[in-house]
């Protein structure tokens, strides 16, 4: 009797146990992420300080008053122009490939045709070249189109980057709904066109807004190929921009880091909102053939 | 009026057919079962009366309409599914609503012809529930009630009580016969399940490997099969089926055992034919236990091998001629295996069978 | 009727603006690049771009010896990470599996990574592997376990740990947040008709769980896969393939190459190397997924 209210206590503790311990690992995974996030609102002599100060002791929003330029005398790095270009750029190459991506989606979950398996498996490796590598030729066919330096030129690039995978993801999606709704639809007096937009569109929507985000931070992070095809500040993006930070032989941390939490801001918000969905469409549209 | 007529309609799915040019009328308010073993077809026949999938040859007519090439919302039909495919995100009144919004209903007549719907199926406390927060038997009802509410020429059903328990399916199988009373419609019904068929129908149609086997009511499909396979299918326990030959004026089983011959089907055979003895375990009781105790009948004695005692009767499995044949006890007599009992066939409801084709030697 | 009226010609159409834009910005470019391979091209004279050299550059990778070296280092490191990657991540998906309370609350902080750009990881780890003013140093010499600075980016195999350190920091929650989905998805009756069948925890996990865990390690791998050049980002921000040419891997030699070099001839024909490598380890883990698929048994 008191052996199995014992034991019953030293598993709630060993359980009790592991929960911290699983909390304390995942905050220090976080620790290299947050540190730069800190970093950004200490004054330049606490991030050079030796010993490390470890909690900012007076938090400061200088660093990014400087980085607009606002207060001090430096030289601004024009943080407002590229936020706007990424912005941009993000924006309308994830509508565009999510546009494309629902329409092939929906072929790939909802039809038989030949050479499915064969076009499924090209798009994917057409994914997989790298971008570097890709930079080359595109670089060479831009100049020579005139769409070198331009937003659009980075959209249309970040369009084909964002197509495979968001098909692959909303293929996913559609598969998960019956395709019998669809069906009862059509015999309840819809056309499939209508079908696919009172029934199935809705039911897929958070799945396709969970598309949409990752291809906005695959745009908004990239990297590889912005730094070749941008070079004013009418096209560079932010992730390009960081680059502005770093002279010869010395780097702006504090002004880095600023510019770092601009960066990350927006992606983490977006990323926390469709989690769940971003989750499920990755280990769906990859397990149900 | 709308009466079904499929006409040598056939399925191919690439090179592979799976139905082989049906035919079938049905009639105007009459409810039709299609019922066979899983994989027959019964599904893509009735897909392609619903216009859910392509006719690959023949004609599907719905009232005088050749349907073949229109689209599912111009047949005036409506269908329940299997899985019901109730909209996820629509609740019980919208649900029961949406075809007529899409027909362009008006509004006030939409809340009517609901309520009308739900009054009839009693789903009047659940209209503002979604499916998710509805029990099988309750999605099952707001499945109707989205069918109803339309008021097609024809209702299609694909096995609607196939994802309910044993009990609710009863249940359901009745709501279902007052419905069809009460609304009239043409009914397609499928189902893999002959207890269903019989109770609904007022005809059945048998399917086999993407042909119809045989068409008729009920009692008819039931009392006078055309083939071995109709007659194991409907009917439960299933049909005992014995090898046996004509000889000497009786049916002769392997084992020399001699049944007279039923006089019905007396003139049907000759001495020497190789049959099949078709009788119903209702058919073979322990003398004194059976249903009819006159008439033509045969005595055999058999070893009972298992008894399942189901309160007022129990089921016998024994031996005769080397075959396991299942007879039925009627009354609360226990009895035992290892007993040996003397057993009466009644004859007159027994059938031949040709051994070769399988079919009721009443058909030569 | 015309082909594209036909019932049959819609998931063609379906995909046309895909195949379409696919086709202009990947496959006529590669076509190109192809092209180019074959030339003597170099940026600074547009007319070479005719100079058709036929495989000289191919013939000079071939000899090349840094190019060997890097692309030996790229197998390597994509070797290195990837199963680093997968094992971290199966131990964090485990754990947080058996954790009940605050188990989403986890799940949220983990994936707190994976929303870092690349460049952005890279930066962020030179910041902190700085031998002067780099939080790692300043950790390790105040708790009293080095006396001097260490030179995490200039010495060549700490430099190379390092950037895998920032690569496996960067994309360990892919696995874990996929091989967590794969945990949540698997069934109970078999881990508990193991149990009754006497399997240990280890023997259920090494027989049950694992097997069953297998087609979202392959869809992970494929996903990274896709995308591992990203690294690139990483390493031309920490040491641009320094410190001399020690960390150099095929990506970063192939923007110098071409770029800094102006080279673009020789550099297409490396960048072709590495896409095929690329594409050879996506097509092995699509066909490993697809067959772990069929092994999961009926299925679909
Ligand atoms: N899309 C398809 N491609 C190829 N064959 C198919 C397809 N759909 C169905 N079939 C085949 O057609 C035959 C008839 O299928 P159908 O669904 O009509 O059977 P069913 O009688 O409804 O069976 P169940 O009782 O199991 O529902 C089956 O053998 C099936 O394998
Ligand atoms: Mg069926």
């Amino acid at each position: 009797m008191t052996a199995t209210v014992e034991s019953q206590r030293s598993k709630a503790l060993k359980r009790a146990g592991l929960t911290a311990l699983t909390f304390l690992l995942m905050v220090v995974m976080c620790v290299p992420g947050l540190w730069v996030v800190l970093s950004a609102f200490r004054p330049n002599a606490e991030i050079l300080a030796k010993p490390p100060v470890w909690i900012p002791q007076n938090p400061t929003f200088d660093n990014f008053r400087k980085i607009f330029g606002l207060g001090t005398d430096q030289v601004a790095i024009p943080v407002g122009s590229y936020f706007m270009n990424s912005l941009i750029i993000a924006l309308t190459s994830t509508a565009i490939a999510l546009m494309i991506g629902m329409a092939g989606g929906y072929a790939f979950a909802r039809y038989r045709f030949r050479g499915k398996g064969g076009i499924f498996l090209g798009l994917m490796l057409f994914r997989a070249v790298p971008g570097i590598a890709l930079s080359l030729p595109v670089f060479i066919i831009w100049s020579k189109m005139g769409i070198i330096d331009t937003k659009l030129g980075l959209i249309i690039v970040y369009v084909s980057l964002n197509v495979p995978f968001t098909i692959w993801l909303i293929d996913g999606f559609f598969r998960q709904i019956p395709l019998s709704l669809s069906e009862a639809a059509q015999v309840d007096g819809c056309t499939r066109w209508q079908a696919y937009w009172k029934i199935e569109f809705p039911l897929a929507r958070s799945g396709i807004a969970a598309a949409g985000v990752f291809a906005f931070l695959t745009s908004w992070n990239e990297f590889a190929l912005a730094s070749q095809l941008t070079r004013s500040t009418t096209s560079k993006t932010l992730p390009v921009g960081l680059l502005d930070f770093t002279a010869q032989f010395t780097i702006d941390w504090a002004g880095m880091c600023a510019m770092a939490v601009i960066i990350i801001v927006p992606a983490l918000i977006l990323t926390f909102l469709v989690q769940k969905h971003l989750i499920a469409g990755l280990t769906f549209g990859g397990v149900k053939g | 009026m709308a009466e079904i007529t499929l006409d040598k309609v056939v399925k191919k799915y690439g090179g592979l057919d799976v139905v082989h040019g049906i035919d079938l009328q049905i009639a105007h308010e009459e409810f039709v079962v299609l019922v066979g073993p899983s994989g027959c077809g019964k599904s893509t026949t009735l897909r392609m009366i619903a216009g859910l999938e392509d006719i690959s040859g023949g004609l599907v007519k719905i009232g005088d309409r050749v349907v073949n090439d229109l689209p599912p919302r111009k047949r005036n039909i409506s269908m329940v599914f299997q899985n019901y495919a109730l909209y996820p995100h629509m609740n019980v009144r919208e649900n029961l609503g949406f075809g007529l919004k899409i027909a362009g209903e008006a509004t006030a007549s939409i809340v009517k012809r609901v309520d009308e719907a739900a009054e009839i199926l009693g789903l009047t406390p659940l209209l503002d529930r979604t499916p998710a927060e509805l029990s099988g038997g309750q999605r099952q009802r707001v499945a109707m009630g989205r069918a109803i509410v339309r008021r097609p020429d024809v209702f299609l059903f694909d096995e609607p009580l196939s994802n309910l328990d044993a009990k609710l399916r009863g249940q359901m199988r009745a709501e279902i016969k007052k419905l069809h009373q009460k609304v009239r419609t043409t009914v397609v019904y499928v189902t893999h399940d002959q207890v269903e068929a019989m109770t609904l129908a007022d005809r059945i149609v048998v399917m086999r490997d993407g042909r119809i086997e045989q068409v008729g009511s009920p009692m008819d499909v039931f009392n006078h099969p055309r083939t071995t396979f109709v007659a194991t299918f409907i009917g439960s326990p299933p049909m005992n089926l014995l090898p046996a030959t004509i000889s000497g004026g009786a049916v002769r089983l392997a084992d020399g055992t001699a049944v007279p011959i039923p006089d019905r089907l007396s003139d049907r055979v000759h001495e020497g034919r190789r049959v099949t003895l078709g009788i119903r375990p209702d058919d073979i009781s322990p003398v004194g236990h059976g249903l009819s105790q006159d008439g033509p009948g045969a005595e055999v004695e058999m070893e009972v091998e298992l008894a399942e005692p189901l309160g007022m009767e129990s089921l016998i499995y024994t031996r005769l001629a080397g075959q396991e044949v299942q007879a039925k006890l009627y009354g609360p007599r226990l009895v035992q295996p290892g007993e040996r009992l003397s057993f009466r066939m009644a004859l007159d409801r027994a059938h031949l069978f040709d051994a070769e084709t399988g079919r009721s030697v009443r058909e030569d | 009727m015309p082909f594209w009226r036909r019932e049959s010609a819609i998931p063609y159409l379906l995909l046309l603006p895909a195949l379409a834009i696919m086709a202009l910005v990947v496959a006529f470019p590669l076509i190109f690049s192809l092209y180019t391979s074959f030339t003597g091209y170099r940026l600074v004279r547009p007319d070479s771009l005719y100079d058709w050299v036929g495989l000289r550059n191919y013939s000079r990778i071939l000899q090349d010896y840094d190019f060997w070296v890097a692309f030996g280092r790229t197998v390597l490191f994509l070797t290195v990470v990837l199963n680093v990657e997968f094992l971290l991540g199966l131990g964090i998906a485990l754990l947080i599996n058996r954790i009940t309370w605050g188990q989403r609350t986890l799940r949220t902080i983990m994936m707190f990574p994976m929303m870092f750009s690349p460049i952005l990881v890279g930066f962020q780890f030179k910041f902190m592997f700085n031998d002067n003013i780099g939080i790692v140093n300043n950790a390790l010499q105040s708790l009293g376990l080095s006396d001097g600075a260490i030179a995490w980016l200039v010495d060549g195999k700490l430099a190379f740990f390092s950037i895998a350190f920032a690569e496996v920091w960067m994309s360990t929650s892919v696995f874990a947040i996929l091989l967590l989905a794969g945990l949540f998805a698997m069934p109970r009756d078999p881990l508990e008709a193991a149990k009754v069948d006497g399997c240990n925890a280890w023997q259920t996990f090494r027989h049950i769980t694992l097997p069953f865990l297998m087609p979202f390690a392959y869809i992970a791998m494929a996903i990274r896969s896709l995308d591992v050049a990203r690294a690139y980002d990483i390493v031309t921000v920490m040491t641009d393939g320094g410190p001399a040419g020690r960390t150099e891997l095929l990506w970063t030699l192939i923007a110098r190459v071409g770029y800094d070099n102006s080279r673009m001839g020789l550099a297409n024909a490396m960048a072709y190397v590495s896409t095929i490598l690329s594409i050879l380890f996506t097509w092995y883990f699509y066909r490993k997924l697809v067959a772990a698929r069929r092994y999961m048994g009926g299925a679909q």
